[in-house]
Formats: C-alpha cells, sequence, structure tokens
C-alpha cells in the first residue's frame, strides 16, 4: 500500500538538504553564460506558526511554511546588475522543479545584466562616473549554522500559541474599564537559508524567531485615547515568551505592564514642548531608537554613498569623498557607538546574504566617527574591508546595506546616579514614534512617559511627549552613561525599493543630553 | 505567467471542493497572480556608480481557501493558502491548513453578498503585461536620461545625484464564494518617481508619473521634470521659527493623507479606537471647503481596480463632504463587525496588498484605491498663491508621522525639496531643503484650509497604497521649525 504523503510535508527546512546540489549545479551552469562576472543564490525557506487576538477574541492562526529564492548576476562587457526573485510553493518544492525554476530564474538576471550592462555603455558619454560593479574581496567560506534554541518552536502546539494571545488580551483588558483596546501577535519558528555563489562560497544559516507584541488603548471617556504599541521578541525559540528576553518577563507579565503604564498615563498632564533645550535622561528603550535614527541608519554606507537619496535619505556624515566625517569628534568622547551581529538580538547572524563573515564595526569611538557598516560593492568603493552588513528581508528581495545590533556602549555610572545629579530636568522612559530628517541630521523622537526630575528625583508624571534636537548637538552634549546597557527588538525597519521591513537589534545604557521637550 | 482563465478556472473547481466538504458552512476562494518590477536608478556624478543601479522582479502566485467550519452548535473560521500553484491539489492543500488554522471569532459574520456590477472592464494594458526584459530596463535608462539631459542642458556637471525608480506592477485575481460571488480582475500600474539633486547647491527636485498603460507612460519626462525643479531651488534660503500660512503642494499633501488622514478615515482605526475622527461621523471635522472621496473606478487612475479583493464592485466613498465626517473605507469583516456603532458602509474597500501585489497569503485588510481631494469652490493656482499673500510654498515633505499616536492628531514631517518663500502672492526665492521641520496637528491643518486648487495630479509616496489626486492647498497658521540642515 502506498502511503500518500500531504504536500505540506516537504516544506520543512530540512528541505534545504536536498537542495545543496541541486543550487550547486545551477550556480555552475552560470560558466557557460558569456561574460558572466559573478551570480549568487540564495533560497529560504521560513517555517512559522502564528496567531492574534483582540479583546479576548482570536482573530487568526496559522501553521505555515514558505519557500523563496533570488538570484543577483553580475554580466555584461560594462559589468552590470541582475536580479530576479520568485516565491515557490509546496507543489514546486523538489529539487527537480526547482532546478527548473533557478534555471529559468538565472536566465532571466542574465538577461537583465546583459541589457542593463550594454546601455550602461552606451550612457557613458552622458554620464562619465559610470563604472563597471566591482565587488570587493571576501574570505569564501563553506558553513552551516544551526539555529539556537532551548525550546524548539517547531513544538509549540498551535493551540497554546492561541490561547496565550486570547488570553493575554483578555487579561490586559481586564486590568481597567478605561482599556478601551487590547492586542496581542505571538509568532515563533525557524528561518533556514542556503547562499551560494559562483566565487564557490555554500553556507547554510538557520536562525529561530519568536516575537510577542502587544498593543493597548485607554480612554477616560471625552478624553485623548492613550496607545501603547511595543514588541518582546529574539531570534530564539519559545523561551523568549517564557522569561528569555531582554525585560526578563513573560509575554503576559510584559503585557499587563504595559497596559497598566497606559492606562496610568490617561490621568496624567500633557507635556508642553519647550523653545530651548533642557537636560533630559533617556532611558535604554529610548536610546534603541535613538541610536537606530541618528547614528544606525547615517552609517550605512550605501546611504552614505546617495543610494538611498529617493527614499530612506542621505547621511549626515558624508558629504563627498573630501568633505565628511570620517575621523572627527561628532559626539561627547564618553559616546562609543557600534555594530554587532554577534550578539544577541534581532541583528545576530555569522555570516550577511553576500556570504561575508559578519564583523563588529565600530561607528563612533570616544566620540570620533570611525567607518560606515557595508556590502561589497560600497566597501570597494569606499577602499575598506567589507564588515559583512548586507540583508534582506526575504530571499527573494535584494540584499541592502542594513544594522546589525546597533548600539550605544555600556557606561559606568548607576542611572540613579545620572537622575541624581540633575536639579531641573526631565526623563524620558521608553521610545514610541520616530521621525527624523533626511540625512538623520536632526530627530524628532516620542516616547512612552516622561517624569519631571527635581532635585534629583523624579515627580510629575507627562503623557505625549518627547523630544527633539540636531544629532550632532544631542550626541555632542552627552555628559553621562549609565551602567544598564540592553538590546531591544526593533522589528519594523523600513528601507529599499519595493519597501523591505527588517528586524534589527538596538541597544543603549542610560544616557544625559540636552534637548528641546516636544508635547501635544 | 498565470492567465485570468485559469485562475478563474481554479476557483470554480476550488468551490466545487469545499461544497463537497460536509462540515463547511460558507468559503471564499481567492486566486492571485502578480508580478513586481523594479529599475531602481542611482546616478552620482562625484562617486562610481551604476546608473540603473538593478533591474529586478519578483513574482508570486497561489490560492487560498477562508472557510467557515461546523463546530458543534457554533461556528468557527480558517484560512489557509498555498504558493505558486493553482492546481486541484493546490486547494486540497490549502483547505487543510485552513481547517487545521480554525479558531472560534465571535465577531465573524459572514461573508460578502454579489453587490452590482463593476463599472471597469478591460482597463489594463496587455503591452505591459507582456513586457520584455529589454524594454524594463529601457524604462530606467530613459528616466535617468530626462533628467541628465536637462542637468547637461543647464551644464550641471558635478555634485549631481539622480534617484529613484520605475515600478510596473502587474496583477491578475480572481474570487468566489458560497454566496455567489465569483469574478475577476486584471491590472497593471506603471509609476516613475525621480528625485534629482545638485548636492553642492543644497537643492533637490522631483518629477513623478503614474500610468496605467506603456503608450501614456513617460519616465523621461519625469526625470525633466525632477531636473528642472532641482536648478530652479537654486540659491534657496533659509527662514526663521514660526507661525506661515503655506501651500501644501500635491507631493506633501499626498504625504499628509497617505500617512496621517487616510488611515484615520479607515474602520480599522476605528476599531481600535485610534483615529481622531471616532464618534465624529455626522459631524464637522474640517474647514467646509474640503471634500474627499475614494473612488476605484477612475479611468485611467493607477488605483483603479474592477473589484476588490473579496469580489465586490470598486465606486465612490464619500469619506468628508463640504467638512462632514459622511463615511469610512470599509471591508466585509468590519463594516460587519461594528454595524451596531455605525450605519453600514459598502465594503468596497477590502484588499489584499501585501508584499509585491494583490496577495492570496493574506485575509482582506482595507486599503484605499484613488484618493481624491476636491475644494467647494476650487480656484486657479495664482489665485491660491494671493491667498496666503506671504509664505511658504511646500513642495515636499518627508517622514511623516503621528508622533503622539494617531489619535492624538499631532504629526511631524520635514520640508526635503521643492519649496519656495511667497510674498505678495507671488514666489520669490527657494526654501533649502532640510532645514524645516513642521510640527503641528492634523485637526489644525484641516480645520485652516483657506483654498484648494482645481488641477489635480495623480500622486503616490514611497510606501503608500494608494493613488491620490492631490491638489494644492492653502493652509494658514501652519507651525514650522529651524532645524541644523546638513551641510558639510
Amino acid at each position: 500500500m502506498i502511503r500518500r504523503i500531504p504536500i505540506a510535508s516537504r516544506i520543512k527546512i530540512a528541505l534545504i538538504d536536498a537542495l545543496q546540489e541541486t543550487v550547486t549545479k545551477v550556480i555552475q551552469q552560470t560558466g557557460s553564460l558569456h561574460n558572466c562576472k559573478y551570480a549568487d543564490i540564495r533560497i529560504g525557506i521560513n517555517e512559522m506558526k502564528h496567531a492574534s487576538a483582540e479583546d479576548g477574541k482570536a482573530k487568526g492562526a496559522g501553521e505555515d511554511a514558505s519557500i523563496s529564492f533570488g538570484i543577483r548576476m553580475l554580466a555584461g562587457e560594462m559589468t552590470a546588475w541582475g536580479y530576479y526573485g520568485q516565491e515557490l510553493g509546496e507543489a514546486e518544492s523538489t529539487p527537480k522543479s526547482i532546478h527548473k525554476k533557478l534555471t529559468l530564474g538565472m536566465h532571466t538576471a542574465y538577461a537583465r545584466a546583459v541589457t542593463n550592462a550594454k546601455k550602461k555603455a552606451e550612457f557613458q558619454s552622458l554620464a562619465p562616473s559610470l563604472r563597471e560593479v566591482n565587488l570587493a574581496k571576501i574570505d569564501i567560506c563553506n558553513d552551516t549554522i544551526h539555529a539556537t534554541f532551548d525550546e524548539d518552536p517547531r513544538n509549540a502546539p498551535l493551540k497554546d500559541i492561541i490561547t496565550l494571545c486570547t488570553t493575554t488580551s483578555q487579561d490586559m483588558r481586564s486590568i481597567s474599564k478605561d482599556v478601551h483596546y487590547t492586542y496581542a501577535h505571538v509568532q515563533t519558528g525557524i528561518n533556514r537559508e542556503l547562499f551560494c555563489s559562483t566565487e564557490g562560497a555554500c553556507i547554510d544559516q538557520s536562525y529561530a524567531l519568536t516575537q510577542g507584541v502587544v498593543s493597548v488603548v485607554a480612554q477616560k471617556a471625552g478624553g485623548i485615547p492613550e496607545i501603547c504599541y511595543d514588541y518582546v521578541g529574539d531570534l530564539r525559540g519559545w523561551e523568549v515568551l517564557k522569561d528569555k528576553n531582554v525585560y526578563q518577563q513573560s509575554f503576559d507579565e510584559f503585557a499587563l505592564l504595559r497596559t497598566r503604564e497606559t492606562v496610568e498615563l490617561i490621568d496624567a498632564e500633557f507635556l508642553s514642548a519647550t523653545d530651548e533645550p533642557v537636560i533630559v535622561v533617556t532611558n535604554p528603550h529610548f536610546n534603541a531608537l535613538l541610536v537606530h535614527e541618528i547614528v544606525g541608519h547615517p552609517t550605512e554606507a550605501d546611504r552614505a554613498l546617495k543610494l538611498e537619496t529617493a527614499y530612506a535619505g542621505r547621511s549626515w556624515l558624508f558629504w563627498d569623498f573630501d568633505d565628511n566625517e570620517l575621523e572627527k569628534q561628532i559626539a561627547s568622547p564618553l559616546l562609543t557607538a557600534y555594530s554587532d551581529p554577534s550578539i544577541h538580538g534581532y541583528g545576530h547572524y555569522k555570516y550577511d546574504m553576500e556570504g561575508t563573515p559578519g564583523k563588529r564595526v565600530n561607528l563612533i569611538e570616544n566620540g570620533i566617527f570611525k567607518g560606515f557598516m557595508n556590502g561589497r560593492e560600497q566597501a570597494a568603493i569606499l577602499n575598506q574591508p567589507p564588515n559583512g552588513s548586507m540583508r534582506a528581508t526575504e530571499s527573494y528581495y535584494v540584499p541592502l546595506v542594513r544594522m546589525t545590533n546597533t548600539v550605544f556602549a555600556n557606561g559606568n555610572t548607576p542611572p540613579s546616579e545620572i537622575i541624581a545629579e540633575v536639579r531641573d530636568g526631565y526623563y524620558i522612559v521608553n521610545h514610541r514614534i520616530p521621525s527624523i530628517s533626511e540625512s538623520r541630521e536632526n530627530f524628532r523622537i516620542s516616547s512612552q512617559r516622561v517624569y519631571k526630575i527635581e532635585n534629583g528625583q523624579t515627580t510629575t508624571l507627562y503623557r505625549q511627549g518627547g523630544i527633539t534636537a540636531d544629532s550632532k548637538d544631542f550626541l555632542m552634549n552627552i555628559d553621562a552613561i549609565g551602567n544598564d546597557f540592553e538590546v531591544f527588538p526593533v522589528p519594523h525597519c523600513g528601507k529599499g525599493q519595493p519597501m523591505q521591513i527588517m528586524r534589527v537589534g538596538n541597544g543603549s545604557p542610560t544616557l544625559r543630553s540636552k534637548a528641546r521637550l516636544t508635547g501635544h | 505567467m498565470i492567465t485570468i482563465e485559469e485562475l478563474r478556472t481554479c476557483i470554480r473547481n476550488g468551490m466545487d471542493f469545499v461544497k463537497r466538504q460536509k462540515d463547511v458552512i460558507d468559503a471564499e476562494i481567492f486566486a492571485s497572480w502578480n508580478e513586481h518590477i523594479t529599475v531602481r536608478l542611482n546616478y552620482t556624478s562625484d562617486i562610481p556608480c551604476n546608473g540603473v543601479h538593478e533591474p529586478k522582479s519578483t513574482q508570486m502566485n497561489g490560492i487560498s481557501l477562508w472557510v467557515v467550519f461546523r463546530a458543534g452548535k457554533g461556528i468557527k473560521v480558517g484560512f489557509g493558502s498555498v504558493s505558486n500553484t493553482i492546481s486541484q491539489k493546490g486547494i486540497r492543500e490549502a483547505f487543510r491548513k485552513a481547517r487545521k488554522n480554525r479558531i472560534y471569532d465571535p465577531d465573524f459574520k459572514s461573508f460578502p453578498l454579489p453587490a452590482g456590477k463593476p463599472t471597469l472592464e478591460n482597463y489594463h494594458d496587455p503591452a505591459a503585461m507582456e513586457m520584455s526584459d529589454e524594454t524594463i530596463v529601457d524604462l530606467g535608462w530613459k528616466g535617468l536620461k530626462g533628467a541628465l539631459a536637462e542637468f547637461n542642458k543647464g551644464h550641471f556637471n558635478k555634485s549631481i545625484i539622480v534617484g529613484g525608480d520605475i515600478t510596473i506592477i502587474k496583477e491578475r485575481v480572481a474570487i468566489a464564494n458560497t454566496h455567489g460571488i465569483d469574478d475577476f480582475d486584471e491590472s497593471t500600474i506603471l509609476m516613475t518617481n525621480i528625485t534629482s539633486m545638485i548636492e553642492k547647491e543644497r537643492v533637490k527636485g522631483t518629477g513623478w508619473t503614474t500610468s496605467t498603460h506603456m503608450s501614456s507612460f513617460n519616465p523621461e519626462e519625469a526625470g525633466k521634470e525632477s531636473a528642472e525643479s532641482a536648478i530652479k531651488t537654486i540659491g534657496g534660503g533659509r527662514i526663521s521659527s514660526g507661525t506661515y500660512n503655506v501651500i501644501f503642494g500635491r507631493q506633501p499633501l499626498t504625504d499628509l493623507f497617505t500617512n496621517i488622514i487616510i488611515p484615520a478615515l479607515s474602520l480599522s482605526t476605528v476599531n481600535v479606537s485610534d483615529t481622531p475622527f471616532l464618534k465624529k461621523l455626522g459631524q464637522r471635522v474640517t474647514s467646509d471647503l474640503l471634500n474627499v472621496y475614494d473612488d476605484g473606478t477612475i479611468k485611467g487612475a493607477a488605483g483603479s481596480k474592477r473589484i476588490s479583493c473579496e469580489g465586490i464592485p470598486t465606486g465612490r466613498t464619500n469619506l468628508i463632504y463640504n467638512g462632514f465626517l459622511v463615511g469610512f473605507l470599509a471591508n466585509n469583516y468590519l463594516s460587519q463587525k461594528l454595524e451596531n456603532v455605525f450605519t453600514s458602509f459598502i465594503p468596497r474597500n477590502g484588499f489584499r496588498y501585501y508584499k509585491d501585489g494583490r496577495s492570496h497569503t493574506i485575509q482582506p485588510r482595507i486599503c484605499p484605491t484613488n484618493i481624491v481631494i476636491e475644494g467647494k469652490d476650487e480656484i486657479d493656482r495664482q489665485s491660491l498663491f494671493s491667498k496666503i499673500h506671504n509664505g511658504v510654498y511646500i513642495g515636499r515633505i518627508w517622514y511623516t508621522y503621528p508622533i503622539n499616536g494617531l489619535a492624538a492628531g499631532d504629526f511631524t514631517s520635514t520640508i526635503i525639496a521643492d519649496s519656495y518663500l511667497v510674498e505678495k502672492g507671488k514666489i520669490v526665492k527657494p526654501l533649502q531643503p532640510n532645514t524645516i521641520r513642521i510640527n503641528s496637528n492634523i485637526k489644525d491643518i484641516l480645520n485652516n484650509i483657506i483654498a484648494i486648487s482645481k488641477d489635480k495630479k495623480q500622486t503616490i509616496v514611497w510606501g503608500g497604497e494608494e493613488i491620490v489626486l492631490a491638489p494644492e492647498m492653502a493652509v494658514q497658521g501652519v507651525k514650522l521649525d529651524n532645524i541644523s540642515g546638513f551641510t558639510p
């Protein structure tokens, strides 16, 4: 008797084992393409379970797997890029059918690269800075990285995930009659991606992901609602939602804390904006978004080289090769910032999506700007070593320069001392929403809560507040750095066209500086 | 490429299949094929570059089933999807997933009923559907040529940046449900967005074009427009912080509508109590000069669709009429969930936009189509400038967010291009980009409208889903703050 195997059983991350040979064969075929200089293929499988609930009622659930691939190609006389990406499905998840799809994709990417290269050559008289693409050299690696977890996310029963969401959102709702809406969303799973290039690299990396999201809306009758939206998550297993996370709280405890804080805020005064800078102490959660926006983004080499001018913007750290902030003081000598994929957090990995080993990049050392996160093409232009910062949100998207775990380094002053030294100032607690100017030279970021600091003590609680400053002024004015460093999950970083929403890690200790207050 | 006929056959086979399942009460089947092509531009005169950085595309197709199952005396609903197949096997697998994923959701009422005939027929461009790789790459170089030729004409060769993209979206969908909906849609959307700079002059210009057909799609013109605008703003100055009368140009108006106003006019934000328009239906919420509606039936507009992703014919949904709040964008699920709170809205805006098209992998959420902004008494451009007398013309803003949450209405944004000082009703001087931050509240903006122009242009902003048929709008008393700017 032949046992019928459900189609879905084929889509598991284990399928990658059977695809190594297929992908290698397709990569080898590029050798027969005239003037093909380089190609790489990424094929990824994402096994994920998820559920969501509002106000104690289940809203959705799923247990699914997706598979997709992307092919980058450099070809033509005047070497240019061509790219093709596609989602695959259950019906096409045999090595034979995937071989066919990859071969078709490779020919499409090649045709685009060759046409693009031809046009580039034709345009050189009108546009003399056009050049052949040059990729900086890297160590060619063959490696397998296994996912890290205590509790395998694939073993988490879907019904338990649904129950966690419904009970959490119900518990949040029951905290106060002023709670008008609650939401909980949980996802857990494993992503595995195989990278092979014509240079001989073959890297097989797997990472677990577990994330919980809560949202709560609280409102007094006739008042303005107070809304909180926050996350807990890490590239680990189900244990993240127990207490192995930055908050060291279970998902439910985290959700209830955010709900209580939100309810507390609806009785608070609105913060008034100031015309002049005041002393502000900003906590690690707030600084996670701050470092993301005013240090992380402007230290992405593609922005510095103007590739994001039409979209996410340029970098205030790089005007041109002659005029930039490299090796200049841009921050207080107390401040160091770096980006490090080797530490835990959403930006953790061993190799980036060009197969480059991920390295710690020192961005600011004792206030001096030191360099950019890059990919191979930007590294060649900037004449810097590649540091492995290229990532894409899905295997079928083109990799871009992305933050890893980008942080302000730890200091050695207890945060309580930093506050105690302030006679008159404000304590800015937890980030909310950012708005940053085009080259990241100015920011306005709102916070979940603001406290007045009077004679070294936090006193009045305010709502709907935040701070605004020119980035360099804020960084230069830092006069105290806490010893309470933490890395937080930042799951919604948009960049590129089409826009890719990336998970990155951002962290910091407590800081003290000066900024104008913003309010309602 | 999968044809409409193949998608329709798939969903009809799917309906036959689900009707045979004993525990199924109702079902909706959606099948789609989408291709998203992007040709990204990057020219930098002083940095080695590629001109057309990368011609790229992503493609997806598949099926989803949303099924109502019997569960004891009640019901459970489940959603399942499969990708890259529209076969019978795929239907069975999507159904298996829907059954496995079923939940008890007391807010689910039913799938939509058939609701009349669609207005649009055959509005897509077969030529765009069949576009060759050579044509795709060529469109990118045309966009770049438009900008560079204009710069060359003005003898600007150094410190030049040209960025942006040509985007082509091809969508085919078919949908059926057990209430009798059985329909399809096929659309092509072509867009160019180009930003040009002469960086040492600290100027930036924007050009864009949208179309549904290749014959009227002109990336070269968008490139030219962006360079012209950059050149026009050379010699820009700064202004001091203060409160100004302003004219919002088409791009900033689209930015405000895409990021603040339209999300606030959706049942999605009503459902979570996060809109400044909560409990305001029927009340005056803006200046009486303003009319806003969503209309997915406008021929030639890039946001038009024949049907929603729930099979409802698109149409006009009035949102603000002479300053009064008269409607919200709705999908079937939320219009039924909230029917006790509101009079029921026709759920014309249930779409499954996700990643690169109308995706079979998600359930319908609420998305706009073409947003039309009109004035009660529209005036010409010169009269609009006369209305503000002295103030600022804002041509492009960036990073517009509801900084304290949507319900509070506070927003902030920076002015990054195409902007000027206005004195005595005339443009007198360009404004240096990146030197002004807008800090305001959307309710103040909407209540302080003093005039709206006649001329409109289809406009889209980065990350936006809707096309906005945007006029220019004069508003009094907008708070502008001086910021550092990006200078060496």
